[in-house]
């Protein structure tokens, strides 16, 4: 298997979704030491908290803080009782290395478990890579469909968006269908962002602005997207981008960039 | 791409190691709404969910000290903490449910998105939502139910009867852009 492959397999490994077979001969390869694939599983890991991120909160049941509280001074009791102060930092919390050990025991574990090599025939393999082509192609068909049908809906407008002093060389448009409160963006020409900062979009209503998507360039200084779901339904007059701190605002504070009214 | 987590974040993570309650508490009210929407997403199960919100903070009260900067954003720590108990819980759910209707085909993830009540909107929430908007239903599709209903790349082939190479070419490049996104919204979270 190319290292590629393994990385791939890495990142489906880290969203804990790969089928036994191809479990045990990651964690085979990651028992050898591979760095690489370590650190692409721990961003993974990361990413893929998005989506628990992208819930609509709920607070939970005010009475579970308490119960949590008198839980932990509970055992916080229970081992000063047992032995003096001085112990029970040990007893209580793992040690960093713990952690370390761990996934070593782990991992090695896993390796023992390697018995078998990789079981894929290449015919297999090539069906599959296909299959996914296809499939890949079937989803970009759609979505070039669905801006298809967003373009030529008569509804649409166009707004042309003028760089500003921040970024004299800068344009953009958008295509908005005010009805449907949708929108397909493009800059161009923009400045590339410092590492903490995220270029905003915002729909202004009667001078109030709101949040319409972050978005980040490419080494051109291109960007296209389409704007997220909104929730205000007051009519937009004007749309403006400005640089924000990364993840973006719910009110504009940096810099404008771009501005345009419909 | 190297990215810090928000300092105080961090910090706060410092004291609770330390054996700090207080912070415990602020620590606790910081992301109790975010671990319990997961959980009861997870789960589909209040009072199931409950019993995995008081596990994932003991757990992370009496770990703190193991956790590296590092490797993540505190949030995203807790976060993998609580998927992490959570699968296995939802899994001995199911073996308990086999021969009644298995547990995740009650309702599908968009609609427990929708009723779930009280919903709040914070910042961090915005933005992350709005980046999760440009990836394609079809990607997002089996993110979800690998990451929300712990199925493998086959169990979501036979589900959606789709052939196991569409599903992992989806996977894999939903999960690229899940890793381009991570970039654009980072710092957002926990403010």
């Amino acid at each position: 298997m190319s290292h590629e492959a393994w990385l791939e397999q890495a990142e489906v490994y880290a969203l804990g979704a790969l089928d036994d077979d191809e479990r045990r001969q990651i964690e085979a390869h990651l028992a050898e030491g591979c760095l690489v694939c370590a650190e692409q599983i721990r961003e993974t890991s990361e990413a893929v908290t998005m989506l628990a991120r992208a819930l609509p909160q709920e607070a939970p049941p005010a009475a579970l803080r308490a119960r949590l509280m008198e839980a932990i001074d509970a055992e916080e009791d229970a081992l000063e009782t047992e032995g003096g102060a001085e112990d029970v930092i040990p007893i209580r919390r793992a040690p960093r290395w713990a952690w370390w050990a761990g996934w070593a025991t782990a991992l090695a574990a896993a390796g023992l478990l390697l018995v078998v090599g990789f079981s894929l025939s290449k015919t297999q393999e090539e069906l599959e890579r296909l299959r996914g082509r296809v499939a890949i192609l079937q989803d970009e068909l759609t979505e070039r469909e669905a801006t298809l049908g967003f373009l030529s809906d008569p509804r649409v407008r166009y707004v042309s968006l003028a760089g500003l002093p921040a970024s004299p060389g800068a344009s953009g448009w958008l295509l908005w269908n005010p009805e449907i409160r949708q929108g397909l963006f493009l800059a161009r020409g923009l400045p590339p962002a410092p590492a903490d900062r995220t270029y905003e979009l915002w729909g202004i209503a009667g001078g109030e602005p709101v949040p319409a998507g972050v978005f980040k360039v490419d080494a051109a200084g291109r960007a296209l997207f389409r704007l997220p779901p909104l929730t205000e339904t007051k009519p937009f007059d004007t749309f403006a981008v400005t640089l924000e701190p990364a993840g973006g605002t719910l009110k504009p504070s940096g810099p404008m960039h771009l501005a345009g009214k419909i | 791409m190297s990215r810090e987590p928000a300092p105080d974040a961090v910090e706060l993570v410092g004291e609770v190691a330390r054996g700090d309650r207080e912070a415990f508490g602020r620590f606790y009210d910081r992301y109790a709404s975010l671990v319990f929407s997961f959980a009861l997403r997870l789960l589909r199960a209040r009072s199931e969910a409950e019993d995995l919100l008081q596990e994932v903070f003991f757990q992370a009260w009496r770990q703190a000290a193991s956790y590296d900067p590092g490797r993540g954003h505190p949030e995203a720590w807790l976060l993998t903490i609580t998927r992490s108990r959570g699968i296995d819980k939802l899994r001995s759910m199911r073996k308990r449910s086999e021969r009644t209707l298995s547990v995740e085909e009650t309702s599908s993830p968009s609609e427990v998105g929708v009723t779930a009540s009280g919903a709040t909107r914070s910042e961090a929430k915005l933005t992350v939502t709005g980046a999760l908007a440009g990836l394609p239903d079809a990607q997002r599709r089996v993110l979800e139910l690998a990451y929300f209903d712990g199925l493998t790349q086959s169990e979501i082939a036979a589900r959606l009867g789709e052939p196991l190479g569409t599903v992992k070419t989806r996977m894999r490049t939903g999960l690229e852009r899940l890793r381009g996104l991570l970039g654009a919204v980072s710092g957002a979270s926990g403010s």
